[in-house]
């Protein structure tokens, strides 16, 4: 009998596109919160570099991230302002633009997946059954600008609770993929933020690369004022 | 000079001396047929040297202008170099050096780190600084440069300057950065271990591209790319100069030895195998249109010899029915082909000189596609071909006249007389 149930809910009609990604976006990338992470690059030699930092997202796709370690990048930050990238340098006191796709320190993510705005927002796309995952629902996204990050994502979500990202393949415009991600060790970030903690990303180009960001906490109640994501603020 | 020497010749030889004066008897055949195996001649001879020219222009290009006549890398570098794998690294010591200067032949070393990395402005609030822009970077140093790639400054606009502080950014480049000489560029790539990394420089100037794919590059000074990517003391290669470019496999293959496993030698050529499938491609091309002016030619001596035999058929007959055996008959034809391509060869040799030299003497300049500065190319006849080409001229002559010969050889002496 709750088989029957279960299975009748989970043949149920799917959400809509904009329902799954705004449940996917208050999880992994809430309207605002302030984090730390650490972010592992496994390089094709075998060797790893461990960066240690500290996230801040404000409202309209605003991000700022503080390095603390390695040593080599301590004091430099990062910005994001709607469509625009900054990195501060320190040695030079100035702040230089970045490119969304460029790499983000040298791993597998690249600067738009780590300062994301939001899926909502950027993709367009439908959602659909997998039938060899059951639980899961497959959102099937093309980008809405030749700007955003990949051109089209492949991601798999949770169906209870919904919009929690399970896989995800990330594909360029000519349909090569790119990169595949997945998401786990699921973990209470406190304030009702249940999601993922791990986001390991892979290099499907070069496949001996991968990188790892583990979330060792989001707190969505910290303050993230406007002032904290201006150009000037940057090195203060 | 060649005709006097076939007088003297011909008073030794009575058949050589009739050859001549039968080749003289019919002077507007002989004008045409000479003017087909002379144009045919020189036109071989030409196409070649001006192929000759260009050749020597891309491997001087290759190896004074960008790559060295030998580079050494960490074993592994040249299979992964599109990821530009700094990993694979080296310290450019002079225990190193050392080992590379004791090998006989070699003649400059000049240490280099290949990288990519972008180039951008500073930018300020409210700017619109444009985004970092993309690019393949040379780190040299600017004092051993020159000693292994002496050409390369040749590729650089006037007031270029390229020193420790100076970056020479490649003119597609240049030109979509916008910015003057002079003006702050920093350059941002991951360090070694990936990290990314700023150093300030300057616009140095523009350098202009001859090969195709050498447009978004820059040339940086080596101590400004160790200070970028963290790698003080470290290299990704070494270009090395040669004294004799004719002894570059032998001189590569000690360094190999010297050298160990722990590094690869290549040689220009295996650094740059497109350039070589590019000239195998010309030689075809040009070995074919060569053979095709040659058959054309020799076909026109051939008709002309048969042209002669049928006409003189009369004249074969009274040579038999006087004593002249068969053997005599076939030779004399054969001389007289011979005579022909003779003196079409060296009026053909005559010819191409005069073209060649000529063309040499201004250099032919031209711009190839895909590229921003001409090519100067000065063409030249190597001894070897030349002789060949003179040799084909005159023995293809000879034998595209072994049928008419043949045919007048056979002749009845009755029935030749009687003109059938």
């Amino acid at each position: 009998m709750t088989s029957l149930v279960l299975a009748l809910l989970l043949s149920a009609e799917p959400p809509t596109t904009q329902e799954v990604l705004a449940k996917y976006d208050a999880a992994m990338a809430p309207a605002t919160f302030k984090g730390v992470a650490q972010m592992t690059a496994h390089r094709d030699d075998g060797t790893t570099r461990a960066y240690k930092m500290t996230f801040l997202k404000g409202s309209d796709d605003k991000s700022r991230v503080w390095f603390h370690e390695p040593a080599a990048v301590r004091g430099q930050e990062m910005l994001r302002n709607g469509e625009n990238f900054w990195v501060y340098m320190p040695n030079l006191k100035r702040a230089l633009r970045l490119a969304s796709r460029d790499n983000f320190q040298g791993g597998d993510f690249n600067n738009a997946d780590v300062l994301r705005a939001n899926y909502a927002r950027d993709y367009e796309g439908t959602v659909k059954e997998d039938p060899k995952k059951p639980d899961q629902w497959l959102v099937e996204l093309k980008a809405k600008s030749a700007d955003s990050a990949y051109d089209s994502i492949k991601l798999w979500v949770t169906k209870e609770p919904l919009g929690l990202p399970v896989h995800g393949e990330y594909f360029t415009s000519s349909g090569k993929m790119l990169r595949s991600a997945d998401f786990t060790e699921m973990k209470d970030f406190g304030n009702g933020l249940k999601r993922p903690a791990k986001i390991t990303m892979r290099n499907e180009i070069a496949t001996q690369r991968f990188s790892e960001m583990v979330w060792d906490s989001v707190d969505i109640t910290a303050p993230a004022g406007d002032g904290k994501f201006g150009l000037s603020d940057l090195g203060h | 000079m060649a005709l006097r020497l076939l007088l003297v010749a011909s008073v030794m030889n009575p058949l050589l001396s009739m050859a001549l004066r039968n080749v003289l008897r019919n002077r507007r055949r002989t004008l045409i047929t000479l003017a087909a195996v002379t144009i045919g001649v020189a036109a071989v001879g030409t196409i070649r040297g001006v192929l000759n020219g260009l050749q020597q222009s891309i491997v001087r290009g290759s190896i004074e202008g960008t790559l060295g006549a030998i580079q050494v890398h960490r074993t592994g570098y040249l299979a992964n170099v599109l990821s530009t794998p700094l990993s694979l690294d080296f310290e450019a010591d002079e225990a190193l050096l050392g080992k590379v200067r004791s090998v006989k032949g070699v003649k400059a070393i000049a240490p280099r780190i290949q990288f990519a990395g972008s180039l951008t402005l500073s930018a300020t609030e409210g700017n619109d600084a444009p985004e970092a822009l993309f690019f393949g970077a040379l780190a040299v140093d600017p004092l051993l440069e020159p000693k292994v790639c002496p050409q390369r400054s040749t590729f650089f606009t006037d007031g270029t300057v390229l020193d420790d502080t100076h970056v020479v950014l490649g003119d597609a480049l240049a030109a979509a950065f916008g910015a003057k000489n002079g003006a702050e560029a920093i350059l941002l790539a991951p360090d070694r271990d990936g990290s990314l990394n700023g150093e300030l420089a300057f616009v140095g100037g523009a350098m202009r591209a001859i090969m195709p794919g050498e447009m978004k590059i820059a040339v940086v000074p080596l101590s400004l790319a160790q200070r970028l990517l963290r790698m003080d003391g470290r290299v990704t290669e070494l270009a090395i100069a040669v004294d004799d470019l004719t002894q570059v496999v032998a001189i590569a293959e000690q360094l190999r030895v010297v050298l160990g496993p722990a590094y690869e030698v290549h040689t220009w050529e295996e650094l740059a195998p497109e350039r070589k499938t590019i000239m195998g491609i010309q030689n075809g091309v040009s070995a074919v249109v060569s053979g095709v002016f040659m058959m054309l030619m020799l076909l026109g001596v051939a008709n002309t010899m048969l042209m002669s035999v049928l006409e003189r058929t009369r004249e074969v007959g009274t040579m038999m029915a006087v004593g002249l055996t068969r053997g005599s008959v076939l030779w004399l034809f054969l001389l007289e082909a011979l005579v022909l391509g003779a003196m079409g060869a060296g009026g053909g040799f005559l010819l191409m000189s005069v073209i060649t030299l000529g063309l040499a003497s201004k250099g032919i300049h031209f711009t190839p596609p895909s590229a921003t500065m001409a090519i100067e190319v000065i063409p030249f006849l190597t001894p070897g071909f030349t002789v060949v080409v003179l040799f084909i001229a005159m023995g293809g002559a000879v034998l595209f006249a072994l049928y008419p010969a043949f045919r007048a050889s056979r002749l009845r002496p009755v029935q030749a007389l009687a003109g059938r």
